[in-house]
């Protein structure tokens, strides 16, 4: 099977280097990024101020004059060749979440449209959706907000071309095969379907991000009730297995 | 309750520290000062700490009443500023009495004005920092009829005071290519550096909006890329060939390829030039980038020992301020990383 990239390490600014693994989203690319992620960590030099795994690549934000550019640029050199980081797979410690939601109705207003697109009724489609285990390839654009991946070939429908100026925290979005899951009210053209009482990001909570890049997330579908009553519930309990 | 009460303020004032990094990776940007110089401007004349926070005016400041004797400072751009209705200086300490009012007006020059307390404003910290981010709902935000709490204030201080510093006048600002530069033909990266460039209406903490003199940039081979993260100084291209720096506030990622990366030393020169104002670029490598960064951190580690008292009416000195300048402190070329 051809490798689905070449990593490529390039200057970011002065104070950035990106390694690239692809120039797309496709699940072995993410796995590669998330598996390297995961890898730096470990060993992590002083003078790196943040780092970021995204769909295809990987950024690395340091202060170039306590740790020099070509210093790491070196250690991400030696990480890359030590290993086929596209055959990584999934992460070995991922965490599983599942997450309620109300499909369809006041919760998820864009259902029938959706499955229009789909050529599906819609339990059809929220047995896809709810039947798919999804992995969080990112987070970014908002504070939690966890693009989830990868939907059947079905889900393969463009975002809207106009913008909806507003949809709820815990709206659940979908779109070109992916979930969005914002934690905050935001502007989108993705299409809402249902809704989850689950907030990935609370500022004020001891672990103020829940989802990480890399976890395992599943959707379940409930009733008005049962959503009433995850609203007052602990998120953290919404996380069901930790480990491989 | 002691502190600084708004009695009206600018919607777009914010409070501002040095951030909040570390959060880029679960979709928040740092968020902090516009302008890092201007930051560490106040702390010095305060002697406050690094991570004080302060407040940040893009252009129109706010009225405000001191409850309690406090040590206030003012820097970035030169603002209209009064207290009790007489002008005061820019650019240095300054101590109010109990029930005095200060004026902040409109910008004189320049764009990200600063006030700073001593001690600095004790707002709500989220995420280890104060700074606003309002897209975000994220720390405090600023209204008319709050009393912002403010540190322990000095027994004893006199009023100090700083020389301007030179790059509010810097018109050729530096850039290095990036990740997503290749997207791009030659030419249209040539233009980048060749064209005079017009700072537009069309910018906030999240970015600046430019305009090229010959017209919007071409990205030939695609207007989208698949998401990735968005570094501060990016200049993004969106479909219609709109060049944005996109900065403090920015959005963790996105999908518009970048043309360029603005170097860090020289974003306190960007984001202080005003709208309908025009300036160059010129490409850097990769090694004069970070040359030009670590003048740039000497210069802030300079400004404490650049304060000197207020030893009489500044408005009578400014002949002394550029004797200053130039003397040794700074030639102001340290901006300059050629």
């Amino acid at each position: 099977m051809a490798r689905p990239g070449q990593p490529r390490i390039l200057t970011a600014g002065d104070m950035g280097i990106l390694v690239e693994f692809g120039d797309r989203y496709d699940p072995a690319i993410n796995a590669a990024v998330l598996a390297f992620d995961g890898e730096f960590e470990k060993r992590r030099p002083d003078g790196v101020i943040e780092t970021v795994p995204t769909f295809r690549s990987f950024l690395v934000r340091f202060d170039p004059i306590e740790l020099p550019y070509e210093r790491l640029k070196d250690m991400l050199q030696e990480m890359l060749v030590a290993r086929d980081w596209y055959q990584a797979g999934p992460p070995a410690r991922s965490r599983k979440w599942v997450l309620p939601a109300v499909y369809g109705g006041m919760r998820g207003p864009d259902l029938g449209e959706v499955a229009d697109l789909m050529g599906l009724r819609e339990d059809q489609v929220i047995d896809s959706h709810a039947g798919a285990l999804l992995t969080v390839a990112m987070l970014g654009f908002a504070p939690g907000l966890a693009y989830l991946g990868q939907l059947d070939p079905v889900w393969d429908f463009p975002r809207r071309t106009t913008l909806n100026p507003e949809v709820p925290a815990g709206a659940v979005l979908v779109a070109v095969r992916q979930t969005v899951l914002p934690s905050t009210p935001i502007p989108t053209g993705w299409r809402q379907i249902a809704r989850t009482p689950f907030r990935s990001f609370n500022p004020n909570s001891k672990t103020p991000f829940l989802l990480r890049p890399g976890d395992r997330v599943r959707f379940e579908p409930v009733d008005e009730a049962a959503y009433a009553a995850y609203a007052a519930y602990d998120m953290d309990a919404l996380l069901h297995e930790e480990g491989p | 309750m002691s502190g600084l009460e708004i009695l009206t303020i600018a919607a777009t004032a914010t409070v501002q520290d040095r951030g909040r990094p570390g959060y880029l990776r679960y979709g928040v940007t740092s968020s902090g000062a516009m302008d890092e110089y201007a930051l560490a401007e106040g702390q010095a004349l305060l002697g406050n700490g690094r991570d004080d926070a302060a407040l940040e005016f893009a252009g129109m400041g706010g009225r405000f009443r001191a409850r309690g004797a406090m040590w206030l400072a003012t820097s970035g751009a030169e603002m209209d500023l009064r207290v009790n209705g007489a002008p005061q200086p820019w650019r240095q300490s300054f101590m109010l009495e109990q029930g005095d009012q200060l004026d902040i007006g409109a910008a004189r020059s320049g764009v990200y004005g600063y006030l700073h307390v001593a001690g600095g404003f004790l707002t709500e910290r989220v995420l280890g920092s104060r700074s606003t981010l309002r897209r975000a709902g994220l720390g405090h935000r600023l209204e008319a009829g709050q009393v912002l709490p403010v540190g322990v204030q000095p027994r004893e201080a006199v009023p100090v005071m700083l020389p301007a510093p030179a790059y509010f006048d810097q018109r050729r600002l530096h850039l290095l290519w990036g990740p997503q530069s290749e997207v791009f033909p030659k030419a249209e990266r040539a233009r980048l550096l060749a064209e005079t460039i017009t700072v537009t209406p069309q910018r906030d903490r999240m970015g600046m909006r430019l305009a090229l003199q010959g017209g919007g940039i071409d990205a030939a081979d695609g207007l989208t890329i698949a998401s990735d993260a968005i570094n501060l100084g990016d200049i993004q291209v969106t479909g219609d060939g709109t060049p944005t720096v996109l900065l403090a506030d920015r959005g963790s990622s996105g999908g518009y390829p970048r043309i360029a990366t603005v170097v860090t030393a020289d974003l306190p020169a960007l984001v202080q030039i005003p709208a309908g104002q025009s300036f160059g670029f010129d490409l850097l490598n990769r090694e004069q980038a970070v040359e030009a960064l670590a003048r740039h951190r000497k210069m802030l580690v300079a400004l404490p020992s650049m304060v000197v008292p207020v030893t009489r009416d500044p408005r009578d000195i400014g002949d002394l301020l550029s004797y200053n300048l130039i003397s040794g402190v700074t030639d102001g070329g340290e901006f300059d990383p050629d």
